[in-house]
């Protein structure tokens, strides 16, 4: 049983992601009366992508070179410890939502020391742009975190999630819909979806990720792609982990509310984008401050509820 | 339904049916009579009501939601007597705007109907014996009131009218958070009769939050600073009638609403130093500020409007020091009342012929403007607490009430500010008295019998109150002493 | 009921969040539409379980009265008066709305910690007081911090529901016809706000509050 489990997850985990963003183009396709590409289709260009070479600036170092990989990798070891069609993990340990955290900055610091490793001004601007709204974003998605782990006294998965009070989430708990709001803001932010940042423009000054990876090409392109898909993925993962009841063995009602939850959110994400424009860049700072005030919100009513 | 419940309800149903009428009226010239004539007669009613009090005791009507008791009728006495004044005084002062053509007849009948409309709601504050009802009359006060400011619409009548309407707005609103905190500390509804009759069972924490909201809310209108900041503009932009009455009664009014929350609120905390010593601090702040304002005011109508301050600071200090000073505040409210919307519409007489507030601008006044001249310098004279004028004596009994309690650098921070007020007034008041009047050949204006009548009386009143206190005026001040004290 | 109440408490403070940190004039209006009409089912929510049946009707007649006023007329007065005043520029706040919007947080938690300090006894829902208070200080940080008189409005609008929360804690002791005035007093001091708002857009061709200084001292 536990070895089927680890299976199921590793194999969801390395091999899913992908395809989530093809589903997500594939809902926006949809809703603009269109055909769209195929729903594997981020696979395919992974492929094309490892088969090319790449250029190397004469200015960037190991360091560009390592930057995709090491992001890739650390992404891995936070999904690893993410629960997923469980309301645990195998991996996990007391504390483990904290380090997930960090994992997940690690991967984002690895990204953007790699976009300044190769000197260009252009993807400096990318790099600070990503630092500064990653900031904020960290900021909200912390407390917003607090807000479930302030009930269940400890920043540990398996108990934030197991204090969750389901039958009464929605309305009883505000501080809780506050705090699931704001992880979806985090969510559209740190994968720089609408109305943060547009994933289907190219070569625009206001964007953010796109700047960031320019200078990529080849197979540190294709770990680049690979890691967004996967940080999209462990994002709304961790999302619905919040919103669904998961049971706490390994059942097929598990992995069914993984597939419909993380599928749920690939619609949700594609019809918001189909809808939204995007925010002007100076408003973006403003959202994501919105965002963490709400979860000042969310926290003084859980603190509140805990009082007498 | 019995007599005495009958009038209640006919003293407070006639200014709203007089305000349609206003409406119904077409004719300027006519809606300025009718004004006249329903002022008397609403103050005839008010007398006939006062009188049956003085018979029956206490009225009530609408079960005990409205009711008449010593202090409300001592305080309709005031109210009669300054809108009677106001009203027989508006048809002058507008008659001169409607020969000028500079009234509508349309502005007229809007003049009328806020003109008795809040004559209405102020009653209606009167009246009410519930709490929540009386804080809807008095924000409806403010209301009605606004439009009165902007008559003429003007960018400065508009400034201020918009300052007045969004401060005290929010102040009253402040007010009634406080009067939700009183609902709160209580288990029964918000009856005062109930509440000042078990208000040692109260719940004194909140009574003592819900009294900071309520002084800081009604205060806001009373004018007590800092929260005065309205009061200038507003009374310098109304027309002199409008002015009149929001010195002589609106803001006198507003203190009332805090009066009658004394009781209670020295009932439930068990002693009355919590709500004496704020209304002391906020008595002498405004004394302060006003006589720093005074100081270096040259627009007539802004120097009455901080003299204003001024005299509801004294009032609150009155009140601040309890027994003999609750006595001489409430008798200082008559006194400054009266003073005060005489000395408002000389003014706005005066303001007419002259075309400016500005003292420096309007020498000689005695000589061009014989009565009203007279009658601005007179109150002036009185306000700043000459002998023997009766707002002379009201303010030696504060003195000797604090005199009394040995509150003697209260007494010091007292005198000095009445002292700079003394200066300042009578420096700004002397040069526009006995300057030239400006133009060689003016020949002083022939003296309306009337207008005699309006200067003279209420001073004449004063003076004869300074001396000698009539027996039933007596009456009804310790009566509300005591309403206020629970004692005599 | 409860759980419903403490919904629509939290959703009053996000709103009063939401109308301090947004920039358009509109929006603004809408939320506070949006408060008043959520707000209108508080009384009921709040005090249907419990109540008698004459008590219920002057529930349902609260409610009623709230969402006319709240919801209905007073949005509708103050769309007019942005048409009539021929509003422009949007909402010109004399600190940036990053500032604001993070000292109306700092209001929210001094809110709540108000209402553990007060200790009024036995508020229906945990959150009344706090939602209440947030309401009155956002509702007064509006008024101070922005240029236009309609954006005065719309933070007295705010600061009058804060009191409308508060009221709700004492439902059965105040009288409905008191509670009925009250909602007429708001709704004829928006109206004559929004005359004077006219009168000054007319008079001096635009409505911010910081030229209004003719007359001092």
């Amino acid at each position: 049983m536990l070895v089927l489990d680890i299976f199921i997850h590793l194999i969801l985990l390395i091999l899913f992601p992908p395809f989530l963003i093809g589903f997500i183009n594939k809902v926006k396709a949809w809703t603009a009366g269109k055909q769209g590409p195929s729903l594997f289709q981020v696979y395919y260009d992974i492929e094309k992508l490892l088969k090319k070479g790449a250029v190397y600036s004469s200015t960037a170092t190991w360091i560009f070179k390592a930057g995709p990989i090491l992001t890739s990798a650390s992404l891995v070891c936070a999904g690893l410890i993410l629960p997923m069609m469980r309301n645990h993990s195998t991996f996990g340990f007391t504390g483990d939502l904290i380090f997930f955290v960090y994992l997940f900055a690690l991967g984002h610091f690895f990204l953007l020391i790699s976009a300044l490793d190769v000197g260009s001004s252009f993807e400096g601007m990318g790099a600070s742009r990503g630092a500064a709204f990653g900031t904020f974003a960290e900021l909200a998605l912390f407390s917003a975190l607090a807000i479930f782990c302030i009930p269940a006294g400890s920043p540990t998965f398996k108990s934030v999630f197991t204090a969750l009070p389901w039958k009464t989430w929605g309305f009883a708990h505000p501080a809780y819909l506050a705090g699931a709001l704001v992880l979806l803001a985090v969510l559209l932010t740190e994968n720089s979806r609408l109305p943060i940042d547009d994933p289907n423009t190219h070569l625009e000054l206001t964007m953010i990720h796109e700047v960031m990876v320019l200078d990529h090409g080849g197979p540190d392109f294709a770990f680049i792609l690979y890691s967004s898909s996967l940080k999209l993925l462990l994002q709304a993962d961790l999302l619905i982990h919040f919103l669904l009841p998961f049971p706490s063995h390994l059942t097929e009602e598990g992995v069914l509310l993984l597939l419909s939850g993380i599928l749920g959110i690939g619609i949700l994400i594609g019809i918001l984008e189909s809808v939204t424009a995007r925010l002007r860049l100076q408003r973006i700072p403003q959202f994501l401050i919105g965002a963490f005030i709400l979860t000042v919100l969310g926290l003084m009513i859980s603190f509140y509820r805990g009082a007498p | 339904m019995n007599h005495s419940s009958l009038l209640i309800w006919i003293f407070l149903l006639f200014p709203a049916a007089a305000a349609v009428g206003c409406l119904i009226l077409r004719k300027a010239s006519w809606i300025f009579r009718f004004i006249m004539v329903g002022a008397a007669v609403d103050a005839g009613l008010g007398f006939i009501l006062i009188q049956s009090l003085f018979q029956k005791g206490a009225l009530r009507a609408a079960g005990s939601w409205l009711r008449v008791d010593t202090l409300s009728a001592y305080y309709i006495l005031i109210m009669i007597l300054v809108f009677l004044m106001a009203s027989i005084y508006a048809a002058r002062y507008f008659n001169e705007e409607i020969q000028k053509g500079s009234l509508s007849d349309k502005t007229a009948a809007r003049f009328g109907s806020l003109w008795f409309g809040t004559l209405s709601v102020m009653t209606l504050v009167l009246l009410s014996n519930n709490l929540g009802l009386m804080w809807v009359g008095i924000e409806a006060t403010t209301l009605a009131t606004t439009f009165l400011i902007s008559l003429h619409p003007s960018p400065l009548s508009l400034e201020a009218a918009w300052k007045y309407v969004l401060i005290c707005s929010v102040g009253i609103a402040l007010a009634f958070l406080g009067t939700l905190f009183v609902g709160a500390a209580d288990s029964s509804s918000l009856i005062w009769t109930k509440l000042a009759s078990h208000a040692s069972i109260l719940n004194p924490q909140l009574m003592k939050m819900a009294f900071i909201f309520l002084l800081i809310g009604y205060g806001t209108k009373v004018g007590l600073a800092p929260l005065h900041t309205w009061l200038p503009d507003a009374h310098s932009q109304a027309p002199a009638p409008v002015s009149a009455v929001f010195s002589g009664f609106m803001v006198n009014e507003a203190m009332y609403c805090i009066m009658r929350y004394l009781p209670i609120v020295n009932g439930a905390v068990g002693n009355s130093h919590f709500s004496r010593d704020l209304l002391l601090f906020f008595g002498i702040f405004s004394m302060a500020v006003a006589a720093v304002f005074i100081l270096f005011q040259h627009d007539i109508k802004r120097l009455l409007a901080y003299s204003t301050v001024e005299h509801l600071g004294i009032t609150a200090i009155g009140l601040g020091l309890g027994g003999l000073g609750v006595f001489a505040a409430l008798f200082h409210t008559l006194n400054h009342s009266i003073c005060k919307t005489t000395g408002f519409l000389s003014a706005g007489k005066l303001g007419q012929k002259y075309g400016t507030h500005d003292l420096r601008k309007m020498p000689g006044t005695l000589q061009k403007e014989q009565v009203w001249g007279l009658g601005l310098f007179l109150s002036l004279i009185i306000l700043v607490g000459s002998a023997p004028f009766a707002v002379f004596m009201s303010e030696l009994l504060i003195i000797k009430a604090a005199v009394d309690h040995h509150h003697f650098l209260l007494l010091t921070f007292f005198l000095t500010a009445l002292g700079i007020v003394f200066i300042g007034v009578l420096s700004h008041a002397v040069s526009a008295v006995w300057g030239e009047p400006p133009g060689d050949h003016v020949l002083p204006e022939p003296n309306h019998l009337g207008d005699m009548l309006l200067v003279g009386a209420p001073l004449l009143l004063l003076l004869i109150l300074g001396i000698w206190m009539p027996h039933p005026l007596r009456e009804l001040l310790e009566k509300s002493t005591f309403i206020l004290t629970g004692k005599q | 009921m409860i759980p419903y109440v403490n919904f629509i408490l939290t959703a009053a403070i996000a709103l009063n969040l939401y109308i301090v940190s947004s920039s358009r004039l509109r929006s603004c209006v809408q939320a506070a539409a949006l408060q008043g009409s959520v707000l209108a089912f508080l009384p009921i929510l709040l005090w249907g379980t419990q109540a008698s049946k004459l008590e219920i009707i002057n529930l349902l007649l609260i409610g009623i009265g709230t969402l006319g006023v709240k919801a209905l007329l007073i949005p509708f007065l103050m769309f007019r008066s942005i048409q009539e005043a021929n509003v422009r520029r949007e909402v010109e706040p004399f600190i940036s709305l990053h500032l604001s919007l993070s000292a109306a947080a700092v209001l929210v938690i001094i809110s709540f910690w108000i209402s553990k300090v007060t200790g009024l006894p036995h508020p229906p829902s945990a959150y009344l007081v706090p939602a209440a208070f947030s309401g009155i200080l956002i509702g007064f940080l509006i008024m101070v911090s922005r240029q236009k008189a309609i954006t005065q409005v719309i933070g007295y609008l705010i600061f009058e529901n804060g009191i409308f929360i508060f009221g709700q804690i004492l439902f059965q002791k105040i009288p409905l016809a008191v509670e009925l005035g009250v909602l007429l007093d708001l709704l004829v001091g928006i109206l004559v706000m929004g005359i004077a708002i006219y009168h000054i857009s007319r008079e001096f061709d635009h409505i911010d509050v910081s030229r209004l200084d003719g007359l001092k001292g």
